[in-house]
């Protein structure tokens, strides 16, 4: 197996922006280069009966793509959203509430899903949600050369034959959610893997660097 | 452990931000051995042997070893024993059901204001706004609120008389405004006589002589919500200059 | 979710205070709240914000059959997506009164004044016609909401280009950007619609309601209009009678802020041209407002990857140190493998077990996160023990010998058969 020490291993420009709207309890909205999403959390809240659960709140996340109504591929990117926030949030300690984050589309050039999760997390955190650890999503993708793409365009996308994108958490940078595509060896994976841990440390002290920022006026 | 929490006052957490919470090796020789209790206010958690935060903000601290921290939040969580605006959207049977802007709707006996009696119930309309305390607020079962004090007067709390506008700004501003001594508060008695009610969850009602006074109190606090200190001096001061 | 309800305090001064031609927000009667702009990095997506209202519309295209009475005709489709985003109130999937009542009002202002050229849409007459299709969805719900979606829809209509077409023989080519410059659409004139609220049956009127304004009025009256006066559309809603002159003194409002409207639209469309042209920086990233607290951006970084694969190899030696505390695993019949005494484990049941083992100390909150994490290495290991045979027994051995909490140096090759014991002995419980 060889490893490949020449990638093109960097994440494109990224900002964000939080509370922007004015009436989710949280939003934000992430930029990775020209990919887009804004989020916006609605919670804790009232829960319809039907989908209370008695000791811990109800995660619902729904994706509204740009044109068109939500199809498959969004409701799978939702549940791979839903499942991270499940995993970070302290979701017992407000039982029988709901929590919506709503992630709309605004433009995706590659690496949509880790846009909404960091989008997620942003808003998550905008809205003061109780969380055990923060998330980031770092998409990962290998060309038919074996070489490693971070943070892919969706130029970059089309041209590789694996996609992987996965959720780490900021305390100890374990994953906890993957979603892969294409074929891949064991090995690759562990790069990938080694890889977004170490991207997701500038995106965790991005996330740093924001609340900082924020934070800074002295009210 | 104490130290390193109090190194970090004032300094910005994130969720996942972890303290251990191990005393320290070396035990000092002069001062006693006295095990550091610590107060945790919102934000913070004891994780195992780990003080964890859960929210991102700036810790704060305060006298002897309590520590919390302070972020800018929207959606209110009721603690019992906080004051709060509410409204009242059901009369059903002798409980008012009252929306808070929380998770659910707190219930308010129509017994808990002042002086009622079963024969002698308040005149509250649905629609009607009231200021009650939480004496049941726990994330298991369904918050309660009073409009009594434990000795069963009023305290202020009851039924808001007409006129007046409700609005919403920050948490964080309403703490800024109920801390005692607030600069806020006190910016804003210089401007014109007023009645402020704030409640704990971020509704603010404001009343004036007028209502352009009214309307301009209520945008005045809502902009404070990002403002420093000098910045809201210097628009206070414009606007009792200008010929409002 | 239900919205925030509206106390009759809110509702009792905002009346007062429009007797006293006061609004909540300082304006005046006849005032818009603040318009903005933006456009996306494609071409037909555009974002207006009036005032706290946030609406996005984006235009996109299709080549489909035409409808069999007008076979010459490109179609237009429009499409109203009240996302909960904008309020609590608002449902996903659902068909609400409101969003029907926007969407046809919007139908009315486009397609019945016929302010696109549909004829041009037509490629091939009677099999082939461009449908274009303006999907406007509502970010922030801050009232007002038709003349948002009205002037973002309209301005994502005159951004927009669709992709040239060419035509040889039965053959229907399209061009991508690179190959031909797209073509934009031909737009007659462009309708934007005014809301007027009225109060107290009439006697009062204000121009751009804001949400609570919504809330207390009697009625409401849009007019669509276009910058050469003419009445696109004109719908009055709420059961509120209305004179002669009061709808001929809202129509004069309406051109005037019609016209306001449709310069700043213009200007909008011509610095962005000019922002493309240029080839510098555009779209939405870009109108990010820099100097606000809550904003920050961080300018493009390489990730350092020099210990990648050594990372790897870490990571591969740290998913097996789980299993090495594991209890020695049964051997019921040759060839399979059990672990604990009941036969009905469950993969899940089975990664508590090992978290148990090696983390009882853990608090309970982390325990998800930590068998999240242990599913992620059990499919790695799953997956990297496919080939390897059934003989498990000597690297069950090794497992038990080896000291939990320390982890050996050990070759690829060892790794891979640890994983062989370790997946092997999970495979009967699949």
């Amino acid at each position: 197996m060889e490893v490949c020490r020449s990638s093109a291993v960097s994440l494109r420009e990224f900002g964000c922006e939080q509370s922007l709207l004015s009436r989710p309890d949280g939003s934000a909205s992430f930029v990775q280069g020209d990919t887009s999403v804004l989020a916006g959390v609605y919670g804790p809240a009232e829960v319809k009966v039907s989908k209370e659960i008695y000791d811990r709140a109800t995660v619902e996340v729904l994706i509204q793509p740009k044109v068109g109504l939500p199809s498959v591929r969004e409701r799978s990117q939702e549940q791979c959203v839903r499942e991270t926030c499940e995993a970070s949030l302290l979701l017992s300690l407000h039982p029988r509430s709901s929590l919506t984050l709503v992630l709309q589309v605004l433009h995706d050039d590659g690496s949509l899903l880790s846009c909404s999760l960091n989008s997620a997390c942003m808003a998550l955190m905008d809205a003061g949600l109780p969380m055990s650890c923060l998330f980031c999503g770092v998409t990962c993708a290998i060309d038919y050369d074996g070489k490693i793409i971070t943070d892919p365009s969706a130029a970059q996308e089309k041209g590789s034959r694996a996609l992987m994108t996965f959720a780490i958490d900021s305390t100890e940078r374990r994953v906890l959610m993957s979603s892969t595509k294409g074929s891949f060896s064991v090995h690759e994976l562990q790069q990938c893997i080694a890889v977004s841990q170490k991207a997701s440390e500038k995106i965790f002290q991005f996330y740093r660097d924001s609340i900082s920022r924020r934070y800074s006026k002295n009210l | 452990m104490l130290s390193s929490l109090k190194d970090r006052v004032g300094a910005v957490l994130l969720p996942g931000d972890g303290f251990s919470l191990d005393t320290d090796d070396t035990i000092s020789l002069t001062e006693q051995a006295k095990p550091d209790k610590v107060l945790c206010g919102p934000g913070l958690r004891r994780s195992g042997a780990r003080l964890v935060a859960c929210k991102s903000g700036v810790l704060r601290h305060k006298l002897p070893n309590v520590f919390w921290v302070d972020s800018q939040q929207r959606r209110y969580v009721p603690a019992k024993g906080e004051t709060v605006i509410g409204i009242v959207m059901l009369k059903s049977g002798d409980v008012f059901k009252v929306d808070f802007g929380g998770s659910e709707q707190a219930s308010l006996s129509y017994l808990a204001f002042e002086g009622s009696t079963k024969r002698n119930r308040p005149n509250v309309q649905v629609g009607d706004l009231v200021f009650a305390q939480f004496t049941i607020a726990n994330k298991d079962m369904e918050p309660e609120l009073v409009c009594i004090d434990s000795s069963g007067r009023a305290n202020g709390m009851g039924v808001f008389g007409p006129g007046g506008l409700l609005f919403r700004v920050s948490l964080g501003l309403v703490r800024r405004l109920l801390a005692p001594h607030s600069d806020i508060r006190s910016d804003l008695d210089q401007l014109f006589p007023c009645e402020l009610v704030v409640g704990m969850n971020g509704r603010v009602w404001v009343k004036s002589s007028s209502i352009q006074q009214t309307l301009i109190l209520a945008n005045l606090l809502q902009s404070c919500d990002t403002m420093t200190a000098p910045q809201r001096q210097e628009l206070f001061k414009r606007v009792k200059q200008g010929a409002l | 979710m239900k919205d925030t309800p509206l106390s009759n305090c809110e509702r009792d001064f905002l009346l007062k205070a429009i007797e006293e031609k006061k609004r909540l927000d300082g304006r005046q009667t006849y005032d818009y709240r603040k318009i903005k702009i933006t456009f996306g990095t494609d071409y037909g997506c555009c974002f207006v914000d009036l005032g706290k209202t946030r609406v996005m519309a984006q235009v996109s295209c299709e080549l489909v059959a035409p409808k069999e009475n007008r076979p010459n005709e490109g179609v237009m489709f429009f499409n109203i997506e009240l996302s909960p985003m904008a309020s609590p109130a608002f449902e996903q999937g659902r068909q609400s009164e409101l969003s029907v009542k926007l969407n046809r009002q919007l139908e009315r202002c486009f397609r019945n004044s016929k302010c696109i050229d549909t004829e041009s849409l037509c490629v091939v007459s009677g099999e082939k016609v461009w449908q274009i299709r303006v999907d406007v969805h509502m970010l922030n719900h801050d009232g007002n909401l038709m003349d948002a979606a009205s002037v973002a829809a309209i301005t994502a209509l005159c951004h927009f280009r669709r992709p040239d077409v060419g035509i040889q023989g039965d053959e229907v080519t399209v061009y991508s950007p690179e190959e031909r410059d797209p073509i934009p659409l031909s737009v007659y004139h462009m309708p934007i619609s005014v809301s007027f609220s009225f109060f107290q049956q009439g006697t009062y009127l204000l121009v751009d309601p804001c949400e609570r304004e919504e809330r207390v009025m009697d009625g409401l009256l849009m007019i669509a209009m276009n910058k050469h006066r003419e009445i696109c559309s004109i719908q009055s809603s709420g059961g509120i009678m209305l004179l002669k002159e009061q709808v001929m003194r809202c129509s004069k409002i309406a051109s005037v802020k019609v016209s306001e409207i449709t310069a700043l639209i213009s200007k909008a469309l011509e610095n962005d041209k000019k922002a493309r042209k240029e080839g510098g920086k555009f779209g939405f990233a870009e109108s990010m407002p820099q100097e606000r607290i809550t904003a920050l951006k961080k300018d493009e970084t390489s990730v350092e990857m020099s210990d990648v694969s050594e990372k790897a190899d870490e990571i591969i030696q740290k998913a097996e140190v789980p299993h090495q505390t594991v209890p020695s695993p049964v051997v019921p019949v040759a060839g399979v493998g059990q672990i604990g005494e009941d036969l009905q484990h469950t993969w899940g049941l089975d990664d508590e077990d090992d978290d148990e083992e090696e983390e009882h100390k853990e608090d309970s909150d982390e325990e998800q996160d930590e068998k999240n994490m242990d599913v992620e290495h059990e499919k790695e290991i799953r997956g990297c023990v496919v080939e390897i045979s059934d003989s498990e027994e000597e690297e069950v051995i090794i497992l038990q010998a080896e000291k939990p909490g320390k982890t050996p140096i050990k070759t690829g090759s060892d790794s891979h058969q640890k994983g062989a014991a370790a997946a092997s002995r999970k495979r009967p419980n699949k």
